[in-house]
């Protein structure tokens, strides 16, 4: 099965980018990426959610707004695409990703084959 | 006489039937129709054939069979996507070459239903539908909502284990602690329910012996956690007071009251062995200490000697070095109580988060008692009051009414 391993943190944790920390934090996921091998499909880090455009639909119109689609105390910082034989194999990877302070990663089967 | 086979060979084999049916379609609605289709034409042919020589894999071959007939059916219906082959037979079928015998999935079946990725409010109604083979109804009433909800719980936990790829394989040993304790405490919480009811008549009762034979189970196959033995020793010590929990007239008696040569013996001797094996493998396992509180009481032999208080209060201040919470404090006051007097104990309960246990029976008996002793009486009644809105069982009804009597 494929799953997707969507990345939840506090980007104020992250701070500057140049800082030891956030650079400490990106050869966490490198080599993380690494070791995944042939199992990663896919994935990505994205850039903050001050960098975010939504555009909602309501009633049938479509709108463009600045910003995430909701705020709240953790973002989508990045996600993997990963292949696993089920959900207990996921969850063993999901476990590994590196996560900047407190965090969550959420494991979402991907729909098809 | 043939339906008496039938429902005999639904009482003792319906879990295993069901569990095993799961395991070799890997799928738990299909198991369910399956069964539900074996018992409907054996209601049919039974009567005119007369019941088989072995009712059990008389149900569970025919359920196979319309199992695999319904998944032809669906794969005909469905034919933009490629053929998938039947599954195949399990390890232990194929070790049996044959159908005549049930292979018994249900350890591997609880720990799916017990999965930490099902929520946890669905894993005992689950664990009982799919591997005690209860009727939703029946658990319906023993968890007190309605069948439309329980069914509706049991529905979204089936399709998240079937669509978020839950493993039908025994979990792999780096995460057996996790997987281990949500299946021991999925017992528990079925195990309680099955216990609120004092006299054993209602609802609940019927599978109190259904999840200690699951408590048993589970020690036979995983010979090294200590934890499952002492949930094992509990249910066991438990289930052997229920004789002496309803007095001559029908009331509820109390642990301290109740007579210790109505308990049975022979289920006191399996906890204790199940305890000893506890101690050795996980001394300091709360489990471990909760099973010997237990282990403390069925100790007793007579009404004559008195109630083990000094122990029993030592084992919850043992408890409460690895597991200090309310419902363990709350505890620990009742044994406090008669050590020190009911002044002292009241003085700890009324310390404790009342909010984290609103709507906790135990919470309310306790705290009556400790008013009631300690000369508060419109408060005592006061709680006794909540507790019979909280939709006792009819012995513990009738006990309340009494000590409500008692402080008019």
């Amino acid at each position: 099965m494929k799953y997707a391993l969507l990345i939840y943190e506090n980007e104020a944790e992250f701070g500057d980018r140049s800082t030891a920390a956030f650079q400490a934090h990106i050869g966490r996921h490198m080599a993380f990426s690494q070791s995944l091998g042939q199992k990663r499909i896919g994935g990505s880090g994205l850039n903050g959610v001050a960098t975010a455009t939504t555009i909602r639909t309501a009633n049938g119109a479509k709108t463009i707004h600045d910003g995430p689609f909701a705020e709240t105390k953790e973002q989508l910082g990045g996600f993997y695409l990963v292949e696993a034989a089920d959900l207990d194999e996921a969850i063993a990877i999901a476990r590994q990703v590196p996560v900047m302070g407190d965090g969550s990663v959420e494991i979402r089967p991907m729909i098809g084959p | 006489m043939t339906t008496a086979a039938l429902e005999l060979a639904f009482r003792t084999a319906s879990g295993r039937i069901i569990a095993a049916l799961a395991a070799r379609f890997r799928n738990l609605d299909v198991a369910e129709d399956a069964f539900a289709e074996a018992c409907a034409r054996a209601a049919k042919t039974w009567p005119v054939d007369g019941a088989p020589h072995d009712a059990a894999a008389w149900l569970y071959r025919v359920a196979v069979r319309a199992a695999l007939d319904a998944l032809r059916r669906q794969q005909t219906r469905e034919r933009l996507t490629p053929d998938v082959p039947p599954p195949a037979a399990t390890a232990e079928e194929l070790l049996m070459h044959d159908e005549r015998i049930v292979p018994d999935e249900r350890l591997r079946l609880m720990f799916i239903c017990c999965h930490p990725a099902v929520a946890p409010d669905a894993r005992a109604a689950l664990t009982l539908r799919m591997v005690c083979g209860l009727s939703v109804p029946e658990i319906a009433r023993a968890f007190l909502v309605s069948e439309p909800t329980l069914a509706q719980r049991l529905v979204r936990a089936k399709h998240k284990i079937a669509a978020a790829g839950v493993p039908f394989e025994l979990p792999r040993p780096e995460s057996w602690g996790e997987r281990l304790d949500a299946v021991l405490s999925t017992l528990e919480v079925a195990y309680a329910k099955a216990h609120e009811d004092a006299a054993g008549a209602g609802p609940h009762a019927g599978y109190a012996g259904e999840v200690m034979q699951l408590s048993r189970l589970l020690t036979a196959l995983i010979a090294d956690a200590g934890e499952a033995f002492a949930t094992a020793a509990t249910v066991h010590y438990a289930e052997a007071r229920r004789p002496a929990r309803v007095d001559a007239e029908g009331l509820m008696a109390p642990l301290s009251e109740q007579d210790p040569a109505l308990w049975r013996r022979e289920l006191v001797a399996m906890g204790d062995a199940f305890l000893e094996r506890a101690t050795e493998l996980a001394p300091q396992h709360h489990r471990t200490i909760q099973a010997a509180l237990q282990a403390a009481w069925c100790a007793r032999s007579s009404l004559r000697e008195p109630p083990p208080w000094t122990p029993i209060l030592e084992l919850y201040d043992e408890l409460l070095l690895v597991r200090d919470d309310p419902i363990v404090r709350l505890n620990r006051a009742v044994a406090v109580a008669e050590v020190a007097g009911p002044a002292a104990a009241l003085a700890e309960v009324e310390a404790l988060d009342g909010e984290r246990l609103a709507n906790f029976a135990p919470y309310y008996a306790v705290r009556a008692d400790l008013l009631a002793r300690c000369g508060r009486r419109a408060e005592a009644r006061q709680d006794y009051r909540a507790l019979l809105a909280l939709d006792p069982g009819p012995a513990e009804r009738r006990w309340l009414e009494r000590k409500l009597g008692e402080l008019e």
